[in-house]
């Protein structure tokens, strides 16, 4: 019997050794721990990540803060996961476009909360509070913001005489532009597949967003309809755009344009400096999305931290999430060059760090593009509503579909 | 080393060689149970829950089957979408490999090549195969630029069309699928008994005949191993659709399990993705179970 029990014995010490293995990921590996849970790309995402947690361990000496990472992709399955089993860390990062899936795991950041953290949201960019806001309640502070740019290829347009874009430019000038840069095979333009990339035209043509204010789908809303129509026309009836190849390539319009196949496309201000520095080896610019009869309404995005629900030390995470959005850590992310800080003193620094040819128009295009921002409103199912459209935008691009219908019937589906 | 000597201690010992054995078998009995059978059941449980990731789970009954089969617009294209694939990919994969086999079982030169050339496509990482076939067949793809210079003619956009997106995908996967099927086949082949085939020979067959009466019949239990195999891999197929057309246009190449990768990760409702995965294994099972009764009609074990 002695050798059943050392079988016994070594079942349980294999579960013991898996299920201990299972959670150390999780965030109490001791309850005196802050846990900071962040996406991170690259060793160089990792390295930045640490730089900010250095500053916040500075300004809180007698905390023990820890850093967990995971690439964007895996962040949110990994957030998921821990969400439902209880484990996620205090202090989590959080973007704008994913936050409404995850509503339910971020604690309510209230004004005594912010007095706690040490954070004014007046010291940060108009607009910040709503970034990571979701139907009025805030869950989390931005370190950067973002809108969405017009990027050209200066070379293409060049070459094929056409204007180059300047901030504050009309839907006609834009047009203009992508018919005369339509040449040889090449399009002046290119249609984006994301929700950021392809909303951004029709919601700046419209001024309406596809959202009601209270999470309401209004994706029939005529004007937004009408401008929607316009932008899957420039492939099917102006032709200055391809037809996208397949559901799959979720980057099109800007794989085309950083590929040197299209001399225009919308991506948002966190890659200006990758397409300043393309591979590709043409000169980059931006400008603002063009302004049509409504203006030209941007949203602005971002990407901040929140404290989680459950959160057993909130106290201190909140005084971490203060420190990591302190003017110190800020200075760090703007002067990087890693993205464009939400804290409004921060601002200059990112500006000096771009590179000096350059510097000017990012400038001033940023400064445009930042004027007429409003926060993205989206419904509870919104990612279920932007999985659905997706695929459907590859129809409607080739003319199988149109685009009425097919916001229409996302409209049906999802709209209750 | 009579018996007689050895069957009184045969019985002690061989308790304690199991006993030694569970020891050693235990820590993959743990793994199995952790990783499998609690899942299994887990996922048996969730299929009658409301289990978002978080908040309330709130049991439902059936509900999630009937919301599915009733409510859910995507899930009979997707099972529609699954049974399309299977139909084409099934014969045209075990019909191409076979014929494949057949033909390289001959002693040709160069057929070590040809195989290990066939096998390449089954040893490469998916995302790179679907990578190259992306960049052949979009419109600014290899097909369409030869098309058009060689013949001018405009080639469809094939990934973006609901019908030739699904032609799409089963030609790539039967690509990329045909050298593991051919191998088990060459397998076969180069087993059957002298004996038996230069019996049919002196009895003069030759040809389609000797392929039809004899090989096919030998080389059968590989044969029902493969359809199998290749059946059940249909119906899980996931990676193509979803790399090469991302289940689109709309939702034309979207299959079953894409559907349940979509609902559980995409949209969070692990209830409904797990009663639909229960469907899908209850499908599979059942053509499984109809495959092995027909197999007796067909299969010959004995040479």
């Amino acid at each position: 019997m002695k050798k059943i029990h050392v079988g016994a014995m070594a079942v349980a010490t294999a579960a013991a050794l898996v299920m201990t293995g299972c959670s150390t990921g999780g965030a109490e590996a001791s309850s005196d721990t802050i846990v900071i849970d962040m996406w991170a790309g690259s060793q160089s995402d990792t390295d930045a990540l640490n730089a900010q947690l250095a500053i916040a361990q500075e300004q809180n000496p007698d905390l023990k803060i820890e850093l967990r990472t995971a690439p964007w992709g895996d962040f949110f399955t990994k957030l998921t996961t821990n969400t439902a089993s209880g484990n996620m860390a205090c202090v989590t990062g959080m973007n704008s476009g994913m936050l409404s899936s995850y509503t339910a795991g971020f604690a309510e950041l209230t004004d005594a909360d912010l007095k706690t953290a040490g954070l004014d949201p007046a010291d940060f960019a108009p607009g910040s509070e709503e970034i990571l806001s979701n139907k009025g309640t805030m869950y989390g502070l931005p370190f950067d913001i973002a809108t969405m740019l017009v990027y050209y290829n200066q070379d293409m347009l060049d070459a094929a005489g056409a204007a180059v874009p300047q901030p504050g430019w009309t839907f006609d000038e834009f047009e203009a532009t992508a018919k005369a840069a339509t040449t040889d095979g090449k399009y002046g333009f290119a249609v984006g597949m994301g929700d950021f990339q392809w909303q951004a035209l029709p919601i700046a043509k419209s001024g309406t967003q596809p959202v009601e204010t209270d999470g309401t789908l209004d994706l029939t809303n005529p004007d937004f309809v009408d401008a929607a129509t316009w932008y899957s026309g420039l492939v099917t009836d102006e032709k200055v755009a391809a037809p996208v190849a397949s559901a799959s390539d979720a980057g099109w319009g800007e794989t085309q344009y950083s590929g040197g196949n299209a001399a225009m496309a919308v991506d948002g201000t966190w890659n200006a400096v990758t397409y300043l520095d393309n591979d590709s080896g043409f000169n980059a610019g931006m400008t603002t999305l063009p302004t049509g009869d409504n203006g030209s309404l941007g949203l602005i995005l971002g990407s901040g931290f929140g404290i989680a629900k459950d959160c057993e030390n909130k106290e201190d995470a909140l005084k971490v999430l203060g420190s990591l959005l302190s003017a110190d850590a800020q200075d760090y992310i703007a002067s990087s060059g890693r993205s464009y800080p939400a804290r409004v003193s921060s601002q200059p620094l990112y500006f000096e760090s771009i590179d000096e040819q350059h510097r000017d128009q990012v400038e001033a295009v940023f400064t445009k593009a930042f004027e007429q921002v409003e926060g993205q409103k989206v419904s509870d199912n919104w990612s279920k509503v932007g999985t659905y459209i997706q695929p459907q935008l590859v129809s409607v691009y080739n003319g199988q579909e149109s685009m009425s219908n097919v916001l229409e019937s996302a409209q049906q589906q999802f709209g209750e | 080393m009579s018996n007689t000597k050895q069957i009184p201690r045969r019985g002690t010992l061989a308790r304690a060689e199991s006993r030694q054995a569970l020891g050693f078998v235990s820590p993959a009995l743990a793994g199995l149970a952790l990783f499998t059978v609690v899942p299994v059941v887990l996922s048996i449980v969730m299929g009658f829950f409301n289990w978002p990731t978080f908040g309330e789970k709130t049991f439902v009954g059936l509900d999630n089957y009937v919301k599915l089969f009733t409510q859910s617009p995507d899930f009979w294209p997707a099972l529609r979408n699954t049974f399309v694939f299977a139909l084409l990919y099934v014969p045209i994969s075990v019909g191409l490999s076979l014929l494949l086999a057949i033909s390289l079982s001959a002693r040709i030169r160069g057929r070590g090549m040809l195989r290990v050339l066939f096998f390449i496509p089954v040893v490469t990482p998916m995302v790179a195969n679907v990578l190259v076939w992306k960049m052949m067949l979009q419109p600014q793809g290899l097909f369409n630029g030869l098309s058009q210079t060689w013949f001018g003619v405009e080639l469809p956009n094939f990934l973006a069309d609901p019908q030739w997106a699904m032609i799409m995908v089963v030609m790539m996967s039967v690509w990329q699928g045909l050298g593991y099927n051919m191998l088990i086949f060459s397998a076969a082949l180069e087993q059957l008994p002298e004996s038996v085939v230069e019996a049919a020979r002196i009895d003069g067959a030759r040809g389609f005949r000797m392929l039809w009466s004899v090989t096919l019949p030998m080389i059968s239990p590989s044969l029902f191993f493969a359809s199998i195999m290749t059946m059940i891999t249909a119906l899980q197929v996931f990676v193509q659709p979803q790399l090469l057309t991302g289940g689109g246009p709309g939702n034309a190449t979207q299959p079953l399990v894409q559907f349940i990768y979509n609902q559980g990760f995409k949209f969070q409702e692990l209830g409904l993705a797990a009663a639909a995965a229960w469907i899908l294994f209850a499908i599979i099972i059942i053509l499984t179970a109809l495959q092995f009764r027909a197999q007796k009609k067909w299969v010959h074990y004995e040479h």
